[in-house]
């Protein structure tokens, strides 16, 4: 529910990297999102596009890649992906775990196109 | 054009204030509970009567969390117990930075346990650490006794479970033991509590008891 937040944080961040390094466009944003991370793939993409409208991220491409819900055993120390509950650790059968992975939503990469030194290319 | 790898957790700031403010609360020596539900789980109702028992023992304080008003924050203050209260004006979650920013309004080492009422919603207050000690969730009788496997991450998230309002059980179809096996399922290392309001008064004396306990335990170290 929060996604609109989090495209704004996600934003401020790309806009940062961008002028550090002297962007004229940015054209594509990777971002990796877990599987237990409560935010929405399509909300996302609709909040990207939604706060891209203009600007050097006019445009812009968003890439999403998915990430899966990783528990560790508690017994035996084995680490596995979740795909569906209850859990069982597939070493030792234990249902003791922590999730060591799953909940993270991380900025990857951008794309950007520098400015020429002659001033083309940038906003204007 | 150039790809830049950056490599970032948007969750990073969250994380860090919440560690700081679990640093603020190991220092003063208080036990912190993250409280969360859907609306309408019973949280304000349960604070209000456990309050006035664990006051008995612990020199307690509550932050509320909600969208709008400051009906919750004067609901607990009638028990005679501080009570502050964040508008979140839409927000579906409290983070740190907020409670960070109530914590100069209370004289920290002057109190026991601080409880924190986040606002009603059982998905987004799960992805974020305020720097308590303990999460744990109500679940009302009437929502259903599928929603620990529909709403998996408050579960997985939580140490303690509160189902609340098993006073409606012989008026609903559900069932308790079913519900408990879900919770298990996503998690089997919650303790689970029930609650009920039963002819004007609230039963809650396994769930009184266990903080009660947590917080000598915390206060001991
Ligand atoms: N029968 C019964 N009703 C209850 C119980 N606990 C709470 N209620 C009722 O449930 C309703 C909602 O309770 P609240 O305590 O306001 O719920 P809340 O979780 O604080 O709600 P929000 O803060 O709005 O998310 C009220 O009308 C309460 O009287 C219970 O144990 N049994
Ligand atoms: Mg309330
Ligand atoms: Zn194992």
């Amino acid at each position: 529910m929060h996604e609109t937040a989090l495209m704004q944080n996600l934003i401020a961040t790309v806009l940062q990297v961008a002028e550090k390094h002297n962007a004229a466009r940015v054209n594509r944003v990777v971002l990796s999102v877990g599987k237990l991370a409560n935010v929405l793939p399509e909300a996302l993409s609709f909040a990207f596009e939604a706060l891209t409208q203009d600007g050097i991220m006019k445009g812009a491409e968003l890439e999403i890649k998915h990430l899966p819900a990783v528990a560790r055993c508690d017994s035996c120390g084995h680490e596995y992906q979740v795909d569906e509950w209850p859990l069982s650790c597939p070493a030792c059968q234990s249902r003791s775990f922590v999730i060591t992975g799953g909940e993270e939503v991380y900025l990857e990469s951008i794309d950007c196109v520098e400015k020429s030194v002659h001033g083309e290319g940038s906003e204007g | 054009m150039t790809r830049v790898d950056i490599k970032r957790d948007l969750d990073a700031l969250n994380k860090q204030i919440a560690a700081a403010n679990r640093a603020l609360f190991k220092s003063a020596g208080l036990y912190v509970i993250n409280l969360m539900g859907s609306p309408g789980s019973g949280k304000t109702t349960l604070l209000e009567n456990i309050l006035p028992r664990l006051q008995d023992h612990v020199r307690t304080a509550v932050i509320e969390g909600d969208l709008a008003t400051e009906n919750d924050a004067l609901r607990i203050r009638k028990t005679g117990v501080t009570a502050l209260q964040i508008n979140t004006n839409g927000g579906c979650h409290l983070d740190a930075r907020m409670i960070e920013n109530q914590l100069s309004r209370l004289d920290l080492a002057a109190l026991d346990l601080l409880i924190i009422e986040n606002v009603g919603n059982l998905v987004c207050p799960a992805s974020f650490d305020l720097g308590e000690d303990l999460r744990m969730v109500l679940l009302s009788v009437p929502e259903g006794a599928d929603k620990p496997v529909k709403y998996p991450t408050a579960f997985l998230n939580a140490q303690a479970v509160a189902i609340t309002k098993t006073d409606l059980l012989p008026y609903l179809n559900v069932d308790l033991d079913e519900m408990k096996r879900y919770m298990a399922e996503i998690n089997p290392k919650l303790v689970v509590f029930e609650t009920a309001l039963k002819g004007g008064v609230y039963e809650a004396e396994r769930l009184v008891a266990y903080i009660l306990e947590q917080v000598r335990q915390k206060k001991g170290k």
